[in-house]
């Protein structure tokens, strides 16, 4: 069942002088419980992709059509409502906020969303972080934590809300080759397990031969070919 | 995002830099404290002038005079008379007291007779100084320092004196000292029969406060130490003159008469009667009116120096948040990713800035109520000098503490604004990508 329907997405920045096309006619569906590896050089578009599929950023033109909502055209609130419960990001250099603990770090969307009271939201937090194995970490702040640690963290927070889709933006980009693995692990069991729609962007092909589907974008063109496994 | 989360998140992020922050509420405690002392400056002094008319009845009060024209503080000081406009006489006097609302028509004449007067080997010359005397009926009513005011009994032998007199008698700081005490007037040589009599010895029975020199006596005490004069009418080259001698008042007539209104809402309708009588009138409530205006005028120039004092912080402010916004534009974006909208982080940051005003305003309020107990017991060591009775005089009006914690609040809300604004229309991506 298609989740997220991409049409003819298009989106430009300018470098100085040099236009890039980050996006160009883009077009794509994003069926429910996918693993999605979007790869491709840096500067290609993939970030600009997941941005626009997590309701982060718009397209100038074309459109992302989920639960019959056009992202392309939403208003701010709904956007924003979007990305408060629809989708969990997880980031490259994790985006923790570094003077909050773990625990409160992951039950932020909570608290942005005006979800639950401070109990539930305590209880929910602590299950997010039980599940990526950190409920012990749940009071020390990111800067006592690992590397690794932290996007576990990162994890529970973009899982605290329920989301029906993952993010992944270069998760294992700041992580030695062993902690990379153990994330990508993680990210791979919630897809495997829990059914979470799973959108990774990686330029590793070890990470991309996990997914069920690996899109290559190059030069904000986009290309498919059924993963490895 | 929730009310109370908004506030928790505030003050957290304040206290995340707790020296720019103190900083920059200092900066509103300054100008609260500014705003919220001088205004109560005024407020006080107005509130104490009221209630200061209002305790001798001076709110109720009207003041003949034999011309119109003159105002209330000059009518004050209108005790002496040269014969010129309405002669107030006895049926003048009595004319007044018929005009209905009229509880008292009390005269007043100067008793200012005298060169010099002695207390033990301490002399004065009475140059400068009021010297006033009726009938003490209750109508004029007086804040007595020490001993009392002037009663019906003092006929011929008792004197009120104030502070001034009693000062520069040798009695500064002894007032209960003056009561009691005989002092002696030396009538003026220049003054009808005056150079022939001796001089008068009077008993001090009370020191009051008033601005200036001042010595009161009964109307009765005054006819006894009055010069006569010879008035002669008629002659000619062949028929000498009729001459009679008359007393001052008997010539001149009352320097003043003081109505004691029944109420401050007959005072403009017994004005009028009164001014039919081609007298001079003049309201004490105007002369309240007209002081109160003083202050007022006073009033807005203190609190617009308070204003720009506190101008001056809402640019600290802005600073502060606008500086916060930098510092935390990464933050921002990774609330906007997880879902805070525009308007959340516009509030996050107002609500901010809200909290530093309110503190501010709270703060400088509390440093108000200090500075005005500092004010008052400086103060009321001087007025106890002065044998002032009033104690306490200036205080801060609750209205105007919750008015300029209101203000200050609504101040840091207003800087906040456009930092605020700045932060939530900040472009996501572009604030993750942030270092």
């Amino acid at each position: 069942m298609a989740l997220i329907e991409c049409t003819d997405l298009t989106k430009t920045y300018r470098l100085g002088d040099d236009v890039v096309k980050a996006l160009d006619g883009v077009t794509l569906t994003i069926d429910a419980g996918d693993f999605v590896a979007i790869a491709g050089p840096s500067g290609s578009g993939k970030s600009t992709l997941a941005n626009v599929i997590g309701g982060l950023d718009r397209p100038d033109s074309g459109q992302v059509m989920v639960n019959g909502m056009n992202l392309a055209t939403a208003k701010d609130k709904q956007l924003s409502a979007y990305r408060n419960s629809n989708v969990g990001f997880v980031f490259q250099s994790f985006n923790l906020q570094v003077h909050e603990t773990a625990l409160e770090n992951v039950i932020s969307p909570l608290v942005i969303g005006g979800v639950g009271r401070k109990k539930e939201r305590r209880l929910a937090g602590l299950a997010a972080l039980e599940k990526v194995g950190l409920a012990d970490r749940a009071h020390h702040k990111p800067t006592q934590l690992s590397g690794g640690q932290r996007q576990r963290v990162a994890i529970a927070r973009a899982l605290v809300n329920n989301p029906s889709v993952v993010i992944a933006d270069e998760p294992t980009g700041n992580l030695d080759s062993a902690r990379g693995v153990e994330v990508m692990e993680e990210l791979a069991r919630l897809n495997r397990e829990d059914g979470i729609t799973l959108i990774v962007i990686t330029h590793d092909t070890g990470v991309a031969e996990r997914a069920t589907r690996v899109l290559t974008i190059i030069d904000g063109k986009v290309s498919e070919r059924v993963g490895a496994r | 995002m929730r009310l109370h989360d908004q506030f928790r998140t505030g003050w957290r992020n304040l206290s995340r830099q707790k020296l720019r922050s103190g900083l920059t509420i200092f900066a509103i405690v300054v100008g609260a404290v500014s705003v919220t002392v001088m205004l109560s400056l005024v407020t006080s002094a107005k509130s104490f002038l009221t209630s200061s008319f209002q305790k001798t009845g001076e709110d109720r009060r009207i003041i003949v005079t034999p011309t119109p024209g003159l105002d209330y503080r000059d009518s004050t000081w209108a005790n002496w008379t040269d014969g010129s406009g309405v002669k107030l006489t006895d049926e003048v006097v009595t004319k007044l007291a018929a005009i209905p609302g009229v509880r008292h028509a009390t005269p007043l004449t100067s008793f200012g007779y005298f060169d010099s007067v002695e207390a033990g080997s301490t002399l004065l010359t009475l140059k400068n100084t009021n010297m006033v005397a009726y009938e003490p009926n209750g109508t004029i009513t007086r804040d007595v320092a020490a001993g009392r005011q002037l009663q019906a009994t003092d006929d011929g032998t008792g004197i009120v004196i104030s502070t001034d007199v009693a000062n520069n008698l040798g009695f500064r700081g002894a007032y209960d000292r003056a009561v009691g005490s005989s002092i002696t007037l030396t009538p003026r040589k220049d003054m009808g029969d005056q150079a022939n009599k001796k001089p008068v010895i009077l008993t001090v029975v009370g020191v009051i406060t008033t601005e200036s020199a001042h010595m009161e006596v009964t109307l009765n005490s005054a006819r006894t130490f009055m010069p006569t004069f010879e008035q002669c009418t008629g002659g000619g080259q062949n028929t000498k003159p009729t001459c009679t001698n008359q007393n001052d008042l008997d010539r001149n007539g009352y320097a003043s008469v003081y109505l004691d209104v029944d109420s401050t809402k007959h005072v403009d309708a017994v004005m009028i009667a009164a001014q039919k009588l081609k007298v001079g009138a003049a309201a004490g409530k105007d002369e309240i009116a007209n002081q109160e205006q003083a202050f007022t005028i006073i009033g807005a120039v203190l609190g617009g120096i308070g204003a720009i004092a506190l101008f001056v912080a809402a640019i600290g402010v802005i600073n502060t948040m606008v500086m916060a916004t930098l510092e935390r534009t990464r933050e921002i974006g990774i609330m906007r990713a997880i879902g805070a909208t525009k308007r959340t982080i516009r509030r996050l940051f107002t609500v901010e800035a809200g909290v530093l005003g309110f503190m501010g305003g709270v703060l400088g309020v509390a440093v108000s109520f200090g500075v005005a107990a500092l004010l008052n017991s400086i103060l009321n060591r001087q007025l106890a000098d002065n044998g002032v009775t009033a104690r306490d005089v200036i205080s801060v009006p609750a209205g105007l503490a919750l008015l300029v914690i209101a203000v200050t609040t609504g101040i840091g809300m207003l800087a906040g604004r456009l930092p605020a604004r700045r932060a939530a229309n900040l472009d996501p991506v572009e604030a993750l990508r942030h270092e």
